[in-house]
C-alpha cells in the first residue's frame, strides 16, 4: 500500500519531473538569437561589478582587475577599473573617452575597427540588438533562457586578426560573464555580478 | 602743344606718321609688358593689404597655409566597400609616388611602419610622460601596470612584442596622442564616410597654395591616378569627388579665364553689330575699336607695372571698360561730321566737344581713383586698370582718330531711326519729370527704410566658387573631420627652437582643456618634434644605469613581468641617453617630415610659425579656449568666421568712404568746370535720381548688396555724368541736332549692353557690378533727358 502509494507518488513525481523537463526543454530547444535578444532588450540600463582575469603568455601568473560596469540604452557603456589602477573607458555613441592618471583622451570609436567590434559585442548584447551583432560577428546561441551562452566570431578582418572569439553568458536578461580569446592564445575571463537593486525595477519582473 | 584753330585743314602727312608711330609704339610696349605678366586668380587679392595681426594670420593661411594646400578626395559608389578601399589604396600609392604631395592619408596605416620605427627609436625624447618622477620606483610601477593593463585586449597584440624594450609604454603614449580626436571611420582598412558609401583621402600638396600652375598639375595627377585605378572596372565604376582650396583656386582661375574671354568675344560682337548698324561702315567699326584696344592694353600693362601681376578679375573688367571707352570713339565719329571744309571736322570737334569728353573722362577718373586708395589690392587694381585704360582711350580718341578719320564716319546706317527715337525721347521724357521724381522719392524712402539691411552680402558672395562645389567641400570636410577650420591657433617664434618652445607652452594649456573635456583634442608639431630643451629635459630625467636597475627591481617585485626579462629596456634607455636631440632637418623626407611641414612654416620675415589644429569636441567653447591661451607667448587665436566677417565689414566701410570721396570729387570737378550752382544742380540731379532708383530697385528685388554693388553705384555717377554733361552742353551751345543725340544714345546703348553682359556673368563679383551699372547707366541717360530743361527749340527739329 504504502509502497504502492509511494511508487505511484514517485511515478507521479517522475511524470511531473518529465513534464517539467519537457516544458523547460521545449523552449531550450527553440532558444535562439531573436529570443535571447528579446530577453536582453527589456533591460534599459544597469550597473554591475566585474572581476577579470587575463591569461597572457609570457607573463608569470594572470593579470587581475576589478571594477564596475554600467550601461544605458541605447549606446552608453562605461567600464571603470578600480584595481589595480583607476582608469575609465567610456563609450557614448561613437565617442570613446579614455581617462587614466588625470589625463583623458577622446577618440572616435569607428576609426578603430578592433575596438569598435569589441564594444559593439558588448553593447549589442546588452541592448538586445541582434542586427548590430550580426553585422560584426557570426553568432551562436546555446543553453536556455535560464542559462544561455552567446558565442561570437568576428567577421571584420582587422578584428579577426586580433581576436578569435567572444563568449558572453548570462541568465534571462542578465549578462553574467564575458570571455575573450585572442589570436596567439591569450585569454580574458570576466565575471559580472549585476547590482540587483538597480537592475530589477518594480513591476518589471512579473507580467 | 598741337596746332589748333578751325581754319586748319586735314592733318599733315608728317604729323600723321608721327602720331600713329607714337601710338603704335605705346601699344607695342604695352603688349610686351603684358606678355611678361603673371596672371593670378586667387581670392586673397580681395583681402586688405595692411591687416591687423589676426587678419595677417588668416591671410597667410589663406595664401600659403596648410589649408590652402589641402585636397580632399571622396571615392563614391562603385560595387562594394572592398572595391572602394582598393581604389583608395591605389590612388594613395600613386599620389605618394608622384612626390607632388607632402602628406597623403587614407587611413591605411601600412605605410606608417617607417615612421613607427622612428618614433619607437626616439621614444624617450618624444614621450610626454618623461618626467623625473617617471623613472622613480613608484613611477615605474605605475607605468608598467598601465602597459600590462593593455595586454589581454585587442591592443595587446601590438604591445606585446615591445614589452621587453618598452615596458613603461612610451610608444603607446606617443601613439595615443597622435590619433586625432575626430578621425574618420575606418572600413576595410581605409577611411570611409559615416553617412554614405564613400572612401576618403586627404592630401597636402607640396607646392604653395598660391602656385596655381603647380596646384593644377597636382589635381591632374590625382585625376590620372584615379583613372588608372579604375580603368579595369567595367561596370559600377566608383566616382571621384575632389575638393579643397586648390581645387577652388584652379576652378576659379579657369572660370575667370573663360568668362573674360567669353565676355570679350560676345561684347565685341554685340558692340560690332551695334556700331555697324549705326555707321554702316566696317572702317568706322575698326576705328571705333582702336581706343578700346588701346585702353585695354595700356590698362593691363599699367596694372602689371604697378602691382607686378594682374588679377583675372581685373581683366574681366576689361569688358566694362569697352562700354565706356567705345563711347569716346562714337562721340568723335559722329560729332566730327558735317565740317564746312573737308578734313577740318576733327578740329571743330576738338574745340566744341572735346572739353565735355575730357570732363567726362576726369569725372570717371575721380570715380576710379577712389578705388586705387582703398587699401585692397584687388580694388586698387581695378582702379589703376580703369584710370589708365580710360585716359589711354581718351587720348587715342583725341590724337589718333583725327589722323585716321578727320571728318568722323561718313555712313548714316540706321542712325536715322536712332536719331528719330532720340528726338522723341528728348521731347517726351520731360513730361514724365514729376512722375520720375515721385518714383525717385519713393525709392529713396524705400532705401532709407531698409537702411543697413540692404548691405547684407558677405565675402562669400564674391567667391566665384559655385554653391554645389561649396556643398561638396562641406560634405567631405564633415566626413573626414579635418580638425575645425573655425578656429586657428598659430604660434610664432623668432627661430625654430623658440617657435617650438612657445608651441609647447601653448599646448600645455590646451592639454588642461583636453583633460577637462572642454577640447576634444589637438594636433601640434611638437608631438613629433619637441623643442631641443624639452628633449634634453626628457633625457635628463633618466637615472644612470645602476640606479635604474635597482629601482626597476623594486618596482617589478611581485609583478607578473619580472625585471629579469627587462634587460633590453635597460639597454635601450642607456642608449637613449647618448642620443642627440632631433631637429627639423633630421626629419626631412620622412613621413614625419611631411607632418612637420604641414604644421610648421617659415613666415615671410624669416620668423617661424607653427599651426595647432583643433578638434573641438562637444564641450568646446571658443571663449574658454581664448581665455586659456591668453598670455601664452606669441600665440594668435583666430576665429576664422568672425575675422572674415570683420574683414568684410572693414572692407565695406572703407569702400563706403572711398566711394563717397570719389563722388565728392566728381561733384567738385563738375562744379569747377560749370562754375554755376544751377548748372551743377541740373547735372547732379539726374545722377542722384539714377543712383537712388537703382538702389530702390535692388531693395524691391531683395538683392543683398555688397562692396561691388557700391563700386557699381560710383560707376553710375562716373559714367552717367557724361550724359548729364552732354545735356548741359546741348542746352548751353544750342547745337542739339538729332545726330548728336543719336551719338549719345548709341554710346549709352553700348555701355548698357557691356555692363548688361557682365550682369549675366557667372562670376558674382562681376555680375554684381553689372547688375547695378547697366540699369543705372540707362536711367542716368533717361533722367538726364527728363530733367533737362529749356532745351533750345532747334532740338525739336524733325
Amino acid at each position: 500500500m504504502t509502497s504502492g502509494s509511494k511508487t505511484s507518488f514517485a511515478r507521479r513525481c517522475r511524470g511531473l519531473w518529465l513534464a517539467l523537463a519537457f516544458c523547460c526543454a521545449a523552449p531550450a530547444w527553440a532558444f535562439d538569437l531573436p529570443e535571447l535578444m528579446g530577453l536582453l532588450s527589456r533591460q534599459k540600463s544597469g550597473e554591475a561589478r566585474f572581476t577579470e582575469q587575463r591569461f597572457v603568455h609570457g607573463l608569470e601568473g594572470p593579470l587581475d582587475a576589478r571594477g564596475t560596469l554600467s550601461f544605458e540604452a541605447p549606446d552608453k557603456l562605461v567600464r571603470r577599473t578600480l584595481s589595480p589602477r583607476v582608469e575609465t573607458m567610456a563609450v557614448d555613441g561613437n565617442t570613446l573617452t579614455l581617462s587614466r592618471g588625470g589625463r583623458s583622451r577622446v577618440l572616435t570609436l569607428d576609426s578603430m575597427p578592433e575596438l569598435l567590434g569589441l564594444v559593439e559585442a558588448m553593447r549589442g548584447t546588452l541592448n538586445g540588438d541582434g542586427a548590430t551583432l550580426q553585422r560584426y560577428f557570426r553568432s551562436t546561441v546555446g543553453g536556455s533562457a535560464a542559462s544561455w551562452t552567446l558565442d561570437l566570431a568576428p567577421i571584420d578582418s582587422r578584428l579577426a586578426a586580433q581576436m578569435r572569439s567572444i563568449r558572453i553568458s548570462g541568465r534571462a536578461s542578465e549578462v553574467l560573464g564575458l570571455e575573450m580569446e585572442f589570436v596567439g592564445g591569450d585569454r580574458s575571463v570576466m565575471s559580472i555580478s549585476p547590482e540587483r537593486a538597480g537592475a530589477a525595477p518594480a513591476g518589471r519582473s512579473t507580467p | 602743344m598741337i596746332a589748333r584753330g578751325s581754319a586748319e585743314g586735314p592733318p599733315g602727312r608728317q604729323r600723321r606718321t608721327l602720331v600713329l608711330l607714337a601710338w603704335l609704339l605705346i601699344v607695342l610696349a604695352g603688349a610686351l609688358q603684358i606678355a611678361r605678366t603673371q596672371f593670378s586668380a586667387d581670392l586673397s587679392a580681395f583681402l586688405p593689404k595692411s591687416p591687423d595681426a589676426r587678419q595677417q594670420v588668416l591671410i597667410e593661411q589663406l595664401q600659403s597655409g596648410v589649408a590652402s594646400r589641402t585636397l580632399m578626395l571622396g571615392i563614391e559608389g562603385g560595387a562594394s566597400a572592398e572595391q572602394r578601399a582598393a581604389v583608395s589604396r591605389a590612388v594613395a600609392r600613386a599620389m605618394r609616388e608622384s612626390r607632388l604631395f607632402d602628406l597623403v592619408q587614407n587611413g591605411d596605416t601600412g605605410d606608417w611602419s617607417e615612421a613607427g620605427t622612428w618614433v619607437f627609436e626616439h621614444r624617450y625624447q618624444l614621450s610626454p610622460g618623461m618626467r623625473p618622477a617617471h623613472f622613480s620606483v613608484e613611477g615605474l610601477r605605475d607605468a608598467i601596470y598601465e602597459t600590462l593593463s593593455m595586454l589581454g585586449t585587442p591592443a595587446g597584440n601590438a604591445i606585446k612584442p615591445l614589452l621587453d624594450r618598452d615596458p613603461t609604454g612610451e610608444t603607446q603614449r606617443i601613439a595615443v596622442d597622435l590619433v586625432p580626436a575626430s578621425a574618420p571611420r575606418s572600413e576595410n582598412g581605409v577611411w570611409a564616410s559615416r553617412s554614405a558609401p564613400r572612401a576618403l583621402l586627404i592630401a597636402t600638396t607640396h607646392a604653395a597654395g598660391s602656385d596655381l600652375d603647380a596646384q593644377a598639375v597636382a589635381i591632374a595627377r590625382v585625376q590620372a591616378a584615379f583613372d588608372a585605378a579604375t580603368r579595369d572596372i567595367a561596370e559600377a565604376r566608383p566616382k571621384l569627388l575632389l575638393s579643397g582650396p586648390p581645387v577652388f583656386s584652379v576652378l576659379s582661375r579657369d572660370k575667370i579665364k573663360t568668362e573674360a574671354t567669353h565676355l570679350a568675344i560676345v561684347g565685341g560682337i554685340v558692340m560690332g553689330v551695334l556700331l555697324l548698324l549705326a555707321f554702316a561702315s566696317p572702317r568706322a567699326l575698326v576705328i571705333a575699336f582702336l581706343p578700346v584696344a588701346t585702353g585695354v592694353v595700356v590698362g593691363t600693362a599699367a596694372v602689371s607695372l604697378v602691382f607686378g601681376s594682374v588679377h583675372g578679375m581685373t581683366l574681366g573688367f576689361g569688358s566694362t571698360l569697352i562700354g565706356e571707352t567705345v563711347d569716346y570713339a562714337i562721340y568723335f565719329l559722329i560729332q566730327a561730321r558735317g565740317a564746312a571744309v573737308a578734313g577740318t571736322g576733327w578740329a571743330r570737334w576738338r574745340e566744341v566737344h572735346w572739353p565735355t569728353v575730357r570732363l567726362g573722362l576726369l569725372t570717371s577718373v575721380c570715380g576710379f581713383a577712389a578705388l586705387v586708395f582703398s587699401g585692397f589690392p584687388g580694388l586698387a587694381q581695378l582702379g589703376v586698370f580703369s584710370i589708365a585704360g580710360l585716359v589711354a582711350a581718351a587720348l587715342a580718341t583725341r590724337y589718333v582718330l583725327p589722323m585716321l578719320a578727320p571728318d568722323g564716319a561718313s555712313g548714316m546706317g540706321m542712325r536715322k531711326y536712332m536719331a528719330r527715337a532720340a528726338g522723341m525721347l528728348v521731347r517726351g521724357l520731360p513730361r514724365l519729370r514729376w512722375a520720375l521724381a515721385a518714383l525717385g522719392v519713393a525709392a529713396l524712402a524705400m532705401v532709407v527704410w531698409q537702411g543697413g539691411h540692404l548691405w547684407r552680402a558677405d565675402l562669400g558672395a564674391m567667391s566665384p566658387v559655385p554653391k554645389s562645389a561649396q556643398q561638396l567641400d562641406e560634405m567631405l570636410r564633415a566626413d573626414i573631420g579635418t580638425g575645425d577650420g573655425g578656429t586657428l591657433v598659430v604660434v610664432y617664434g623668432a627661430d625654430e627652437e623658440t617657435a617650438l618652445r612657445n608651441t609647447e607652452a601653448a599646448t600645455a594649456r590646451l592639454e588642461a582643456l583636453v583633460d577637462k573635456g572642454e577640447l576634444g583634442g589637438y594636433e601640434a608639431v611638437t608631438r613629433v618634434l619637441p623643442s631641443v630643451a624639452t628633449q634634453q629635459a626628457r633625457l635628463a630625467s633618466i637615472p644612470d644605469a645602476s640606479t635604474l636597475r635597482t629601482r626597476l627591481a623594486e618596482a617589478t617585485a611581485g609583478s607578473p613581468l619580472p625585471a629579469a626579462r627587462l634587460g633590453p629596456f635597460l639597454a635601450d634607455v642607456e642608449a637613449a641617453r647618448q642620443r642627440a636631440p632631433v631637429r627639423r632637418a633630421d626629419l626631412e623626407g620622412s613621413p614625419l617630415g611631411a607632418v612637420v611641414n604641414t604644421l610648421m612654416y617659415q613666415r615671410p620675415g624669416g620668423e617661424w610659425a607653427t599651426l595647432v589644429v583643433l578638434h573641438p569636441g562637444p564641450g568646446f567653447d571658443a571663449a574658454r579656449l581664448e581665455a586659456a591661451l591668453a598670455g601664452a607667448p606669441e600665440v594668435q587665436v583666430v576665429d576664422v568666421g568672425r575675422e572674415l566677417a570683420g574683414l568684410y565689414q572693414r572692407y565695406l566701410h572703407e569702400a563706403f568712404v572711398q566711394v563717397l570721396l570719389g563722388a565728392l570729387a566728381v561733384v567738385v570737378l563738375l562744379g569747377a568746370y560749370l562754375r554755376s550752382g544751377a548748372r551743377l544742380f541740373a547735372v547732379c540731379q539726374p545722377l542722384v535720381f539714377a543712383v537712388v532708383l537703382t538702389l530702390g530697385g535692388m531693395a524691391v528685388l531683395q538683392v543683398p548688396l555688397g562692396i561691388l554693388h557700391l563700386v557699381g553705384l560710383l560707376l553710375i555717377v562716373a559714367v552717367g555724368s557724361n550724359y548729364a554733361l552732354f545735356f548741359d552742353q546741348l542746352r548751353v551751345a544750342g547745337r542739339a541736332d538729332e545726330d548728336t543725340l543719336a551719338s549719345l544714345m548709341l554710346a549709352n546703348l553700348t555701355t548698357v549692353v557691356s555692363f548688361g553682359l557682365i550682369a549675366i556673368s557667372d562670376i558674382p563679383a562681376l555680375s554684381s557690378i553689372g547688375r547695378v551699372v547697366a540699369p543705372g547707366a540707362l536711367l542716368a541717360l533717361l533722367l538726364s533727358a527728363a530733367f533737362a530743361r529749356r532745351l533750345p527749340a532747334a532740338t525739336a527739329r524733325g
